[in-house]
């Protein structure tokens, strides 16, 4: 198989085109660039400041219950970023976790320690096991998503995304909370989408898609976990979307660190590239199978682009073995007949 | 600067691999699934670097992004200062 001789991608991944030094056109055009980003991410952290800054300038700060809202999968990204948003930022936070019935037992843990030692509310919402074992089942050869969806992540994780999208933000709008937050790395979306303010308009529109999709994939299921059409009326339009990591700076070691003094362990049975979720090493082999690319090259790739990981360690990552048992037993849960 | 062709050309390369069978000027992104939330994001950065303007929160809307006539227009009005 022959690979980009700068970052990991496959030549079966979709669009990839070599160069005759063997470097592929995506990291040709990159929109994550090696220390080139020093300058846009400062520029980032000071929009960050000055929004935090406003909202605190607020006349209803003093009885809003939290400055933000975060996506929590308990894996140590997430993790960081709550440490991020609680300490450094000094915001009030209250932590959100979608339980897809496949979080690993040491990641409900680290869930429960991380949020104890930050002194922050936590919220948890577990939907009904078979639910969402339909729901991912009927991801498997779900047809709806964009292409580019499928280069970022596996068919499953699309579907577990966009009900943990759709949950956080109805939430945030509900409870008035004027940030949200995820911990998406460095490799997962630009720098210069860290800091976005979410607009009316766009929002009925791309959620209009997005819940077109689901509901082909789960029916009428999908409905409690999409907005509705008085989430859209109370929307004030000033709801900001945060992606902390992508403007500080993200080392692995150091956010291991952190985390493992908040009580932070790695899980021992998830695969490797996940910390939190023992569904991910099925959803990737699926993704694999059907599509012929590992759906976490295109993040471990924008890693590696962005000098926050070796390509070594990249390309290790995307062919560590998995365990076989553990993919059975996740099939045996998805009600997924023997392969 | 042909912004419409630069437009293309991304969506095309980095959206639909190469694919632009369907893909005319005036191709709502999100309503044929070539770009969701995220990649709304990713175009915006394209946006904001090639052509060296800054979307600004309120002007992230459909009307000036979901099509390559959308996003020319909406471009060639910033450029124009």
């Amino acid at each position: 198989m022959k690979l980009c001789t700068s970052c990991v991608l496959p030549e079966t991944f979709p669009g990839i085109v070599f160069d005759k030094a063997g470097v592929c056109n995506y990291c040709r055009k990159s929109l994550v660039r090696k220390n080139s980003s020093t300058d846009l991410k400062k520029k980032y952290s000071d929009r960050f400041l000055a929004l935090i800054a406003e909202i605190r300038e607020d006349d209803r700060y003093s009885q809003r219950p939290y400055d933000v809202i975060a996506a929590y999968s308990g894996g140590k990204d997430s993790s960081f970023t709550l440490r991020v948003l609680a300490i450094d930022f000094q915001l009030k936070v209250l932590a959100m976790t979608f339980n897809n019935s496949f979080l690993a037992p040491r990641a409900l843990e680290n869930i429960k320690n991380v949020c104890t030692s930050l002194k922050i509310d936590h919220m948890m919402v577990s939907p009904s096991r078979g639910i969402l074992s339909r729901a991912f089942r009927n991801s498997i050869n779900a047809d709806c998503y964009p292409p580019k969806a499928l280069q970022r992540a596996s068919t499953i994780c699309n579907t577990c995304m966009d009900l943990i999208k759709s949950l956080i933000l109805k939430t945030a709008i509900e409870m008035g909370i004027p940030l949200i937050s995820y911990g998406w790395s460095p490799g997962q979306i630009p720098v210069q989408s860290s800091v976005m303010r979410f607009n009316l308009s766009m929002l009925k529109q791309t959620q209009g898609a997005m819940k077109r999709c689901v509901l082909k994939i789960m029916g009428e299921e999908a409905l409690p976990f999409l907005l509705q059409k008085r989430h859209l009326d109370l929307f004030s339009g000033n709801t900001y979307n945060i992606s902390p990591l992508a403007f500080l700076e993200y080392d692995e070691r150091v956010i291991l660190n952190e985390i493992g003094s908040l009580g932070w362990e790695s899980p021992g049975d998830t695969d490797a590239n996940s910390t939190n979720c023992l569904l991910n090493a099925f959803a990737n082999k699926a993704h694999q199978e059907r599509f012929g690319f590992h759906p976490y090259a295109f993040e471990i790739a924008g890693l590696v682009r962005g000098g926050y990981m070796s390509r070594e360690t990249g390309l290790k990552r995307l062919s560590m073995p998995v365990d076989s048992g553990s993919l059975k037993a996740v099939s045996e849960k998805l009600g997924l007949s023997k392969q | 600067m042909d912004v419409a062709g630069a437009v293309r050309s991304f969506i095309v390369e980095y959206f639909l691999f190469g694919d632009d069978e369907n893909l005319n000027d005036h191709t709502s992104f999100i309503e044929e699934a070539i770009v969701d939330s995220t990649g709304i994001l990713e175009l915006v950065a394209f946006v904001e670097e090639t052509f060296s303007i800054r979307v600004e929160d309120e002007e992230l809307i459909p009307e000036n992004l979901d099509s390559i006539s959308s996003v020319e227009r909406y471009v060639s009005s910033k450029m124009k200062g």
